[in-house]
């Protein structure tokens, strides 16, 4: 009797539809754009597993690795639905690594995204979310990088990103908890479409197949995007938002033509909040040892002196970034998004609460001083430059 | 008279009463051989020796019975002399047998039970006795390197089936005089040999009492391999789990005896069984100590691991693959679920066929003879191979899943360990494929439970992990050097020391 209806709960629970791996349409990236009338636009790119696994799968013939396919509704949850409608599998958001946003979505307002996308039991609060300048489904649809699948591609352009530290790592996690936080506003990375891409069967159009990059950042008022940072200024930004990793510094040789490379290799970040008089400012505190990698002087200076020059110049380089940062953030877009309320509040509670009715006036006014100090290394065991000037 | 009170009857004075009693006990049996004779020609006194052919050494019967009864002339004139039977009986027993050991029996039951066992039996006319030569001598196997459990070092020696070979053995390795050795028969019918051995003062108070009394519960016609006693005095009969350990090595039962266990050896079977049993002894081997031990260490959390996969990989493949898809890292789900693009199955139905078809082929393997094996496992591999993925029928995955889980079942050192542990991997494969991991972390807390309630003659089964015991920790997950080892097993409460404290070899720089 027991075995019996052991074997009849396995018959039955073996043919009657249960969700197994080969049953999902796993979404690799999405895109949410603007449709006409207000609705939104859903791309979605999902993986087909027979081709994205390459030559050795089993039934696989020669085809696309995915498959993209756009749905339209009234809400983001609609749209999706729309595509469940002409897709042969559940589609299934488990494993969606990235949420690409069109800037015209963004300025709009992104509230409908942040809600679907943290109240669904299905998506992960880990998926990175960005914006792009273009459409997104052109992001989506675009056949990018070294993986076979695109949105695998896009998730590993974020794990690498603070080689570069150009744009911040954002997912769900931080979107949501920036923007629910009291006084705190969001910040996204944001893509571009670059032609960087070389195509083997014309290798002199240099650059003709489109590659997504990221490309500076995104900084919002509540859920509205405001305006934007370029890579520069996001380099700046990001010592305020998380760790900087390995960035990479180019300056120019002291008196003459050339470049030199600087990589950052260990960096301190302390931002001290002050309060005098009701007076709030900051005092922004850098230290980080970099290595020279690269040096393309033909100079005739000391290596010593050199190195003193490149270390000011590393600092200046670093604390500018910093204050066209500031600039931009505190005159142009009139937004707290480096956290400095959020600081302001963990070291002084009791005053926090008068303040922060105010604080988006109050940060207007804040002053920031940054002082920056490098300690630059030579990694390599050559201490004269290597290019002789010519006489 | 039935048989029951001819055998309770005593030895007749009449030399030819007794030799009709004892061939119609039993049954004019065509091996029983009779041997009549006059003690040097006279023929006052004539004696019978009887015994059964086959059981008895009949190269010692003639010398050191029949030779020296027949030739001796040297006491001719004393023989003449005695009259009464006594005196004859002991000077049989002084003067003129040459045989080691000799008894004697009043009662036809003891009479026929030595013969039986290959004793030879000496009536005299007008001796109301009957003397049991002990003649036992039938041919055995010669002592060869177990097939179960093999070493790369240590000992080749492995038990036989008889039972004074195999105390013999335990007792080459153990030149203790505390060492105790009890026989008994069990069996109604078969009357096999049972010995019980251990050293008195290592064992647990109370532990031999236990094991006797088990054993003289014991009412079974018959005993033909030490398993009929396994399963007589098992703590849990109904328990997937065994709580006693059988095994061909005598170091592996020395080892055991000397930490305070007790071994019982049966005739008959090279399997000699150890109590009590903890279930973590399943995954050691004896090679575990004669290696060094970061080796040995090594290879025993290969073990560990190897019983974790043989346990759960199937159900967390099943589970992960059809109900918690989120927790497979994204290139590997794309994977899987490319291979399983063609399989027509549901991916429980295609684990159970494939577990299903693993187990037939080891079975096949196992039965056939051994020339015919090798199409076995050509066969076999077809089946869980390359030619059903090939077929479309399973996909590559899994094909990797139940042949990792089929090795590591066989990197388990106990055959019959590691087949209970492969009982136990069905249901929770059944339980994850129908409700996920809630299934699977119910029927996994639900063994868990049930080997925790587990004893084995009074001690935990699963100790001493749970409950924990630190100091038995250095011969459980790893094993320490033996330097390190200074206790015994704490179930030996008298006499905890088992080397002396400092014995890292420190030799001088």
């Amino acid at each position: 009797m027991i075995i019996f209806s052991v074997l009849l709960l396995t018959f039955c629970v073996g043919f009657f539809g249960k969700e197994e791996i080969d049953d999902l349409a796993l979404v690799m990236a999405v895109g949410i754009d603007k449709g006409e009338d207000g609705q939104f636009w859903i791309t979605a790119q999902v993986a087909r597993p027979a081709d994205a696994r390459g030559e050795a799968s089993v039934g696989g013939t020669e085809g696309e690795a995915t498959w993209t396919a756009t749905g339209e509704g009234k809400t983001i949850f609609e749209a999706i639905r729309n595509i469940a409608r002409f897709s042969s599998r559940r589609v299934y958001w488990g494993h969606n690594s990235i949420i690409v946003v069109s800037e015209e979505v963004a300025r709009d307002g992104i509230v409908d995204v942040i809600d679907f996308f943290t109240r669904n039991n299905e998506l992960r609060m880990r998926t990175w979310i960005v914006v792009t300048e273009k459409k997104a489904n052109e992001v989506v649809a675009v056949k990018t990088g070294l993986e076979v699948i695109p949105g695998i591609s896009l998730d590993r352009l974020f794990r690498y990103s603070p080689l570069v530290a150009e744009a911040p790592r954002s997912d769900v996690m931080t979107l949501s908890a920036a923007y629910v936080g009291e006084h705190t506003h969001p910040y996204l990375a944001m893509v571009n479409l670059r032609s960087r891409g070389v195509d083997p069967e014309h290798p002199r159009e240099f650059g003709s197949i489109p590659q997504v990059e990221l490309s500076g950042t995104a900084i919002f008022r509540d859920d509205q995007m405001v305006g934007k940072l370029d890579p520069r200024e996001s380099s700046g930004f990001l010592w305020f938002v998380e760790d900087v990793g390995t960035a990479v510094i180019p300056l120019s040789c002291p008196n003459e033509e050339g470049t030199v490379t600087i990589e950052l290799r260990e960096n301190r970040f302390k931002l001290t909040p002050k309060y005098k008089k009701g007076q709030v400012s900051f005092e922004a505190a850098i230290e980080t040892s970099a290595d020279l990698v690269e040096l393309g002087c033909p100079t005739e200076l000391e290596h010593s002196e050199i190195m003193d020059i490149l270390k000011n110049d590393a600092e200046d380089y670093i604390k500018e970034s910093i204050e066209m940062m500031i600039e931009k953030v505190q005159k142009e877009f009139k937004v707290d998004a480096i956290k400095l309320g959020r600081t302001f509040q963990a070291k002084y509670p009791q005053y926090w609460v008068e303040l922060k009715d105010d604080w988006d006036e109050i940060f207007l006014g804040v002053d920031l001083d940054i002082t920056v100090k490098v300690e630059l290394n030579n990694p390599q065991l050559l201490e004269n430059p290597t290019r002789k000037s010519k006489d | 008279m039935n048989l029951k009170e001819q055998l309770e009857q005593d030895v007749f004075i009449r030399l030819k009463q007794n030799v009709d009693r004892i061939q119609n006990i039993l049954g004019h049996s065509s091996d029983l051989v009779k041997r009549e004779f006059f003690i040097m020609d006279n023929s006052d006194f004539e004696v019978t020796v009887i015994f059964i052919d086959g059981l008895v050494d009949e190269n010692q019967i003639d010398k050191t019975i029949l030779s020296p009864l027949l030739n001796n002339n040297r006491n001719l004139q004393f023989l003449n002399e005695l009259t009464k039977s006594e005196e004859i009986a002991q000077a049989l027993t002084k003067k003129l047998l040459l045989i080691p050991s000799i008894n004697t029996v009043i009662k036809f039951q003891d009479a026929i039970d030595e013969l039986l066992a290959g004793s030879t039996l000496l009536f005299v006319d007008h001796c109301s006795q009957a003397f049991v030569l002990s003649t036992q001598g039938w041919d055995s196997r010669g002592i060869e390197e177990p097939q179960t459990e093999t070493v790369i070092r240590g000992p080749r020696d492995g038990f036989v089936e008889s039972i004074r070979v195999n105390t013999s053995l335990i007792r080459r390795r153990i030149r203790d005089p505390m060492f105790r050795l009890q026989s008994m028969k069990i069996g109604e019918r078969s009357k096999t040999d049972v010995a019980i051995a251990y050293i008195d003062g290592l064992v647990r108070e109370g532990l031999v009492e236990e094991v006797l009394e088990r054993l003289n519960r014991i009412k079974i016609d018959a005993i033909l391999e030490s398993n009929y006693i396994e399963e007589l005095i098992d703590d849990a009969p109904t328990s997937p789990f065994l709580t006693v350990q059988g095994t061909e090595r005598p170091d592996k039962i020395c080892a055991g005896i000397y930490e305070g266990k007790v071994a019982i050896i049966v005739d008959n079977t090279p399997f000699v069984l150890l109590v009590p049993t903890h279930f973590w002894t399943f995954l050691n081997t004896s090679d575990d100590y004669y290696t060094h031990f970061m080796m040995a260490s090594f290879n025993r959390l290969i073990r560990y691991m190897a019983f974790i996969i043989s346990l759960t990989l199937p159900s967390m493949f099943v589970m992960l693959v059809s109900f918690h898809q989120e927790m497979i890292p994204t290139p590997l789900a794309i994977t899987i679920a490319a291979g399983r693009e063609i399989v027509p199955l549901p991916i429980l139905l295609e684990t159970i066929i494939m577990e299903f078809s693993f187990e037939l082929m080891r079975e096949a393997g196992l039965r056939m003879p051994k020339p015919i094996g090798q199409a076995v496992s050509i066969v076999g591999s077809l089946i869980i191979g390359q030619a059903a993925v090939e077929a479309g029928l399973v996909s590559p995955i899994m094909v990797i899943v139940v042949a990792t889980t089929g090795i590591a079942s066989f990197a388990i050192p106990n055959y019959f360990a590691s087949f209970s542990i492969r009982l136990i991997r069905f249901p929770i494969l059944i339980a994850s494929g129908t409700l996920g991991l809630l299934g699977f972390s119910t029927i996994f807390v639900v063994v868990l439970i049930h080997a925790l309630s587990l004893r084995s003659f009074g001690e935990p089964y699963l100790a001493p992990i749970f409950p924990f015991n630190s100091s038995d920790q250095k011969d459980t997950m790893v094993r320490a050097p033996w330097w390190a080892i200074e206790k015994r097993p704490v179930d030996v409460k008298d006499d905890p020391e088992r080397d002396t404290k400092g014995q890292k070899p420190t030799p001088k720089k």
